[in-house]
């Protein structure tokens, strides 16, 4: 019996020390939000989710603590979650454990995947309950908001690829600095440029969004039409991989590999070691001020052309989580329709460098005078007529990496020629969208 | 009465039900998430019985993830415990040098995985790393580690030998510490051969440790995660996926859970068996007092 009142009498204690440190906690907390505004307890609290830091962290930081200024009734939380990938594993997760933010980001290839498997919120209702004019957002924009003819997501931070062009080192080699206008005009400004053990006429490491846009420029697809099958091993497709084995074969252009591949082709450019660099456009503010540091010249082009010009889009859609209470859809969605609207549309372009998504954007004087002081800007904006939405299959996450291992092995490995290499890849993707 | 029969209970209970919650719950609904199809959120899960197990096998990926598992278990459980137990042997003596050389080897211990991937990163880079810097200054050829299929793999052994020697090591060294010192007495006394008082004093005295320092390193190595996500992303070529990275990215970036789980389920397998291995074969040969 003594055993046993000891053992209760302990079980008393534990219990009473995890309450109050429970206790503690709480008023902790409770005390932080209280400093941080008298009325916090009726504003709905809101967080929202973004992906990259730097300059496009800053813009979205930035834009949340205006909007929380905006108005009394809303208080939004910004967080950052790393790349694309791990900002959607995050929410997938948190939205299974039932803690999923209102408000977060889907790169656009992943639009799809997410509203079918249901963790998205459909905006139709909302945008025609306060009748936002659609026809406002860059057409070219729009190719992946909408699933099975429902609007899931606005277009936020949306880029392209284009070609950044050192025209400093292009004069010094006699070419003219407006860039190559053809793929045979790219191999011939990367061969001029290239000079053993120093420079390279790009740094190119492969990546499944800038191969789509090869594949568009020779006019092909990534997927069919019914999404029932892949369509990269075809004539567009094979050529796109021959393009580049051959600039990679006569060394006019350094195809780096590994995690960091990305960032060494950026230094590559900036540190001069390269010539011309693909890159989204949302680097443009960043080449802009590397360029300044390095005492180069920078200019910007359409990607080059083979049959045609042709881009994918890319960046990331702004959606809401499905599963709200009233309330807080509502404030969703009044978060939603600021962060898209004219004014920080071109305010969010302005300072990163991203796409204006709207037309009327594209008007405002911001805007404006910053493609006269800066025409580098406005490159983007004009290739957009011949912009591709991305893929949007369940698979495609999958297929991309099944694609970029053989893609790889192609370059790397001297007897694979690319029919070969692309048949592989379709083969086991046209098993994965069955 | 009561009361005595029911203390030892109440006493595990605590223990008990974190063990069960985040255990046996888990280990369970993996087996369970394992014969299913689900995309982690839809309401549906479809049984598919043991067709997710089948797929793994039939998959070429996944046959390179289990070798590059093996390869990579191998090379870095012999390489860690090998050069440990050489260096245990060498600085097991007194004195200042001996003791911060001790020191200096433990230090990466301590240091988090993730900032040890971002520093060899840096050091392993192709062109503006310290490592092939170095390698020219002695005018030997570079080597392109993380960015090649051929390194890659290596380049990751590297890293986590070097982050292993020093808590080896330090084992190794308190096992030898605790060897009597008469047996080396006696030893010396029939003018025994160093070679031979290593072979038949030192690493039979040794063999628990041994024992002890193998299964942990074998369990870990193959668990390895952090370096892969940080360093290649289990890239280039699928050279450096190994099995938790296989996991995590089939979980997580292609949403197929049951898939994942299967090869959840697989990793178990392989953790127990081998643990089990150890114990029944090898006790049987490693010499306790």
């Amino acid at each position: 019996m003594k055993h046993f009142l000891s053992v209760a009498g302990m079980f008393v204690m534990m219990t009473a020390m995890a309450a109050c440190g429970e206790e503690d906690a709480a008023s902790g907390s409770g005390s932080g939000e209280g400093s941080e505004g008298e009325n916090s307890d009726e504003k709905v609290e809101l967080t929202y989710w973004y992906a990259w830091g730097d300059k496009i962290g800053e813009n979205n930081e930035n834009l949340v603590e205006m909007f929380n200024e905006s108005q009394d009734d809303i208080h939004v939380t910004a967080e950052y979650q790393g790349t694309y990938d791990e900002l959607h594993a995050k929410t997938q997760a948190a939205f299974a454990a039932g803690d999923a933010p209102e408000v977060t980001q889907n790169e656009i290839a992943s639009i799809g995947v997410f509203a079918k498997s249901g963790m998205t919120e459909d905006l139709t209702p909302f945008v025609e309950e306060d009748d936002i004019n659609m026809d406002d957002f860059n057409p070219g924009l729009m190719g992946n908001s909408y699933v099975d003819e429902k609007l899931y997501g606005l277009p936020y931070l949306r880029s392209t690829p284009i070609l950044y062009l050192n025209t400093t080192m292009l004069e010094e080699k006699g070419l003219d600095p407006s860039g190559p206008e053809t793929w045979d005009e790219f191999e011939e400004y990367a061969e001029e440029l290239t000079e053993e053990d120093a420079t390279v006429g790009a740094s190119m490491p492969i990546n499944i969004w800038m191969y789509e846009g090869f594949v568009a420029q020779g006019n092909g697809q990534m997927v069919a039409d019914d999404g029932e099958s892949v369509t990269f091993n075809e004539e567009a497709g094979v050529e796109a991989l021959d393009f580049l084995q051959g600039l990679y074969k006569t060394g006019s252009i350094k195809i780096p590999t590994g995690d960091e591949a990305g960032d060494v082709a950026k230094q590559d450019f900036i540190n001069q070691h390269s010539g011309m660099h693909f890159s989204s456009t949302a680097d443009l503010s960043y080449f802009m001020e590397m360029a300044d540091e390095q005492g180069f010249e920078l200019d910007t082009a359409f990607m080059p052309a083979n049959d045609t010009y042709g881009v994918p889009t890319g960046g990331a859609n702004l959606v809401m989580t499905s599963e709200l209470e009233e309330e807080k859809q509502e404030a969703a969605w009044e978060f939603i329709k600021w962060m898209t609207s004219t004014e920080q549309t071109a305010y969010a372009s302005e300072f990163t460098g991203y796409l204006p998504s709207r037309l009327s954007a594209i008007e405002t004087d911001k805007i404006q005078s910053l493609y006269e002081k800066q025409p580098q800007f406005k490159v983007a904006v004009d290739q957009l007529e011949y912009a591709r939405p991305r893929p949007m299959e369940e698979a495609y996450p999958e297929i991309s990496n099944v694609l970029s291992d053989e893609l790889n092995r192609a370059i790397l490995e001297e007897d694979l020629s690319s029919q070969e290499a692309l048949d592989g890849a379709a083969d086991k993707a046209n098993s994965l969208l069955q | 009465m009561i009361g005595k029969k029911a203390f030892p209970y109440a006493m595990i209970t605590p223990s008990m039900i974190v063990f069960c919650l985040f255990f046996i719950y888990p280990i369970g609904y993996m087996i369970y998430l394992s014969l299913h199809d689900w995309n982690f959120v839809s309401p549906v899960k479809d049984f598919v019985g043991l067709s997710n197990f089948t797929s793994l096998f039939s998959e070429q990926e996944f046959l390179e993830v289990m070798r590059n598992s093996l390869v990579y278990t191998v090379l870095t459980v012999t390489l860690t415990t090998g050069t440990s137990l050489g260096l245990a042997v060498w600085l097991n003596k007194q004195g200042i040098v001996y003791r911060f050389v001790q020191g200096a080897m433990f230090s990466p211990h301590i240091i988090s995985l993730v900032s040890i991937s971002m520093l060899w990163m840096w050091l392993m880079d192709p062109d503006y790393g310290l490592l092939n810097w170095f390698l020219g200054l002695f005018g030997l050829p570079e080597s392109p580690w993380l960015t090649d299929p051929s390194t890659s793999l290596l380049s990751l052994v590297l890293v986590a030998v070097w982050k292993g020697i020093g808590f080896n090591a330090l084992v190794f060294i308190a096992g030898l510490q605790s060897i009597p010192r008469d047996m080396y007495e006696a030893a010396s006394l029939d003018d025994a051969t160093w070679f031979r008082t290593f072979w038949k004093i030192t690493l039979p005295m040794l063999s628990p440790t041994l024992f002890f320092l193998i299964i942990i390193n074998v369990i870990s190595s193959f668990q390895v995660f952090e370096t892969i996500a940080i360093m290649t992303q289990g890239g280039p070529i699928n050279s450096t996926n190994t099995l938790v990275f296989y996991i995590y990215e089939y979980g997580f970036n292609f949403f197929k859970i049951g898939y994942a789980s299967a090869a959840g389920v697989l990793l178990l397998i392989v953790v127990s068996v081998m643990t089990f291995f150890y114990f029944r074969l090898l006790s049987v040969k490693v010499h306790y007092r």
